[in-house]
């Protein structure tokens, strides 16, 4: 097959040897690349129980074959490794030169096992490897560390690293590369637990294509489109556009989930923040679209310029009750800087500020506690989180774990799906995003999920069938992981008038076998099965499939509630649709029928 | 004293309709979507073309109506006197 090497290069760090091997010849065909490729690398080579900070938990880099042909948008590098935030499947999908750069060594794929004897950065140059010792990078931001390793290596090298909450083990932590982060499930930490600062990659040996004229003139076609209508939103406002719109719909996550709007909303919304904090535009790796806006304090204090996300403005000023955009994008850059995920951040600190509010004891004075509005207190808490000092120590294990260490019932407002604090979509006005976020193999997340779409558009009505929309729950899941595993932006989803018959046309063009929109179709389909199976593996049981309490309850401030009775029966109605048994389980036929019978590894679970 | 036509309506504006028209609502007739947009493309000027289609007043692809909470793009949605009328991407979310 064309567009891919067919070879993955595994690199031992206790012992510092490296080998090529060859991948499975139908994993392209199977799950395409990128997150499909790395979820099904994992599934393989994480044992089941291996912990998530050990050296038996392989860390996985993948590309897809999009990679280095030209499309817009596509240069993404996901990772997989078991989290040590959820015990589930770990994955994350960062756009990169990092993505080129790695294709270009002539693998599809880097597994990582093992623990280095020191703290180490690894080289790859194309079929070569080494470990030379961190020394002076050590304690670094992550983005400074990645800027000293070119300075030091030379240009032609990408690299990947993590701050120094990776190196502290916090559990959310995140690999940076190229100013972006893969972010969420703790990546970074299970790369500092491998004793990694940062890898460094070069090659020169892109596959050939085999229809490049064909590929090129879809490429030219595809990055027209990206600058029409479909991507307008993110080109004016980027992401943050979400903000002001989400609280008029009462989906905005606010005070720990006490609430689906906030009254400092318009202070902090991307209108606003583009009006007054505007300071550029900027693009992700081979994109056409340029999202990433950047924005500059205005505070009198020591000016910054830094990218924010929908995610991380909600996670870091709606949900801790923070209006003051200086305060959110101060925090925002600390945590791209520490290199830790910020809805978890938030989400965590979300959970302590809440601790406070009931007086729950969290082990400091109680003048120490963060407190919902406190903008100083929102900084001093990512340091400590960064650090692992005092109370950071505690928020740097999720606020699921935190509140296990701490009891005093504060589980009932820990907001995490299976450890996974959740992202900015308030599910209790967003009936089809409620189950997506329940069953999501990687916890809660808005990414791998994709099931808002439903709700925010006229597909369904608010009474169909639970059929209906347990399916679109799972189509919605499956396009997604198409996007991830042929390593696409979701931006640019709109621009496609047939999604999968489209790319399917392009990976044609690309490998030069024949792929069809239903292919297609049926890689996302496998891939959701890949990843259960490996929480399967890896103790998952039925009870994981769950909302936090909060969101089930009744709560005079909250916008509604998701009734128990009805979360129960869309998830039934989610594991029919997907061909699982009622207890969630993937049955031996149906991973037959999905043609994966060689990805089950021997001895599971 | 004038009374205001039955089906004016105030229609909320979202992300990039806000920043065109330099005004977070607009005010527009109309007793269907269709009739409401058109008049709101003649109204607010700076919206006929990036928003709405200047020949029809109807919103380009990329942008929708939100009428009581759901989505729609029918021009043909009815709106009762009271109607809650939000113009925004239709690209909602992430
Ligand atoms: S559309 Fe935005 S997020 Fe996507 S690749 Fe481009 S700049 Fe990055």
């Amino acid at each position: 097959m064309l567009g891919v090497h067919g070879r993955l290069l595994r690199i031992d760090l206790t012992t510092g040897e490296s080998a090529a091997e060859t991948l499975p010849p139908d994993a392209t065909r199977l799950v395409l690349g990128g997150i499909g490729l790395a979820s099904l690398l994992l599934l393989r080579e994480c044992p089941p129980g291996a912990d998530p900070l050990g050296p038996a938990n392989p860390l996985i880099f993948a590309a897809s074959p999009f990679i280095g042909t030209g499309i817009t948008t596509a240069s993404k590098i996901a990772l997989a490794a078991r989290s040590p935030q959820t015990g589930m499947i770990g994955d994350s999908l960062s756009s990169s030169y990092l993505a080129i750069a790695l294709k270009r060594t002539g693998f599809d794929a880097i597994v990582i096992q093992g623990q280095a004897p020191e703290w180490s950065v690894l080289t790859i140059d194309g079929e070569r490897t080494a470990l030379r010792p961190a020394g002076a990078l050590l304690g670094r931001d992550a983005g400074d560390a990645a800027v000293a390793l070119r300075a030091e290596l030379g240009p032609g090298f990408r690299a990947a690293t993590i701050g120094p909450a990776g190196e502290r083990l916090v559990r959310y932590a995140a690999v940076a590369n190229d100013g972006r982060l893969a972010g969420r499930t703790g990546a970074g930490a299970v790369m500092g637990s491998k004793r990694l600062k940062g890898i460094v990659i070069r090659g020169d040996r892109l596959p050939h294509v085999a229809d490049p004229g064909g590929v090129a003139r879809i490429a030219r076609s595809l990055a027209e489109r990206s600058l029409g209508p479909a991507t307008a939103k993110y080109r004016e406002l980027g992401t943050a556009a979400n903000l002001a719109f989400f609280n008029r719909m009462g989906v905005l996550p606010t005070r720990n989930f006490r609430s689906g709007a906030f009254n400092g909303a318009e202070r902090i919304a991307g209108e606003t923040l583009l009006l007054e904090h505007r300071a550029d535009r900027h693009a992700c790796a081979a994109c056409t679209v340029g999202c990433e806006h950047h924005y500059r304090t205005r505070d009198g204090g020591p000016a910054i310029e830094t990218r924010l996300e929908y995610e991380t403005l909600f996670a870091l000023g709606s949900l801790c009750s923070i209006d003051d955009p200086n305060v959110v994008l101060r925090a925002a850059a600390r945590c791209d800087a520490l290199g830790i995920d910020a809805i978890s951040t938030g989400g965590t600190i979300a959970w302590a500020m809440e601790c406070a509010d009931r007086g729950v004891d969290l082990g400091v004075p109680g003048d120490d506690m963060p407190r919902f509005g406190d903008g100083a207190a929102v900084l001093q808490a990512i340091e400590a989180i960064g650090g692992r000092q005092g109370l950071g120590d505690l928020l740097a294990e999720g606020s699921r774990r935190a509140a296990a260490i701490v009891g005093q019932g504060s589980d009932a407002w820990a907001m995490h799906v299976k450890g996974l604090e959740l992202p900015g979509y308030d599910p209790r006005k967003l009936e089809t995003m409620a189950l997506g976020l329940a069953v999501a193999a990687r916890g809660a997340c808005h990414n791998r999920s994709s099931a808002y779409e439903v709700d925010f558009s006229d597909r369904l009505e608010p009474a169909s069938e639970m059929a209906a929309r347990a399916q679109a729950a799972a189509e919605a899941e499956d396009r997604a992981a198409v996007l991830d595993s042929l390593t696409l932006c979701k931006f640019l989803r709109h621009a496609f008038d047939d999604l999968y018959a489209e790319n399917a046309d392009l990976l044609t063009r690309i490998t030069g076998e024949p792929f069809s929109g239903d292919d297609l179709a049926r890689s996302g389909e496998r891939i959701a099965n890949v990843k259960k199976r490996f929480n399967e593996r890896q103790a998952w049981t039925r009870a994981l499939d769950a909302l936090p309490p909060r969101l089930l309850a009744s709560d005079a401030n909250a916008p509604s509630r998701i009734d128990r009775n009805w979360l129960e029966r869309a998830i039934d109605a989610y594991y029919a649709a997907r061909g699982w048994d009622a207890a969630g389980r993937i049955p031996p036929d149906r991973w037959t029928a999905l043609g994966l019978p060689d990805a089950a590894p021997a001895g599971e679970a | 004293m004038t009374m205001p036509p039955p089906d004016l309506h105030t229609v909320e504006l979202f992300g990039v309709p806000r920043l065109l028209a330099g005004a977070r609502a607009a005010e527009a007739v109309g007793a269907t979507l269709a009739e409401l947009a058109a008049d709101l493309a003649r109204r607010v000027p700076a919206l006929s073309g990036p928003v709405l289609d200047p020949a029809s007043g109807w919103p380009n692809a990329g942008y929708a109506f939100v009428v009581g909470e759901r989505f729609t793009r029918d021009p043909a949605h009815a709106l009762p006197g009271d109607a809650s009328i939000l113009l925004v991407a239709s690209v909602a979310g992430g």
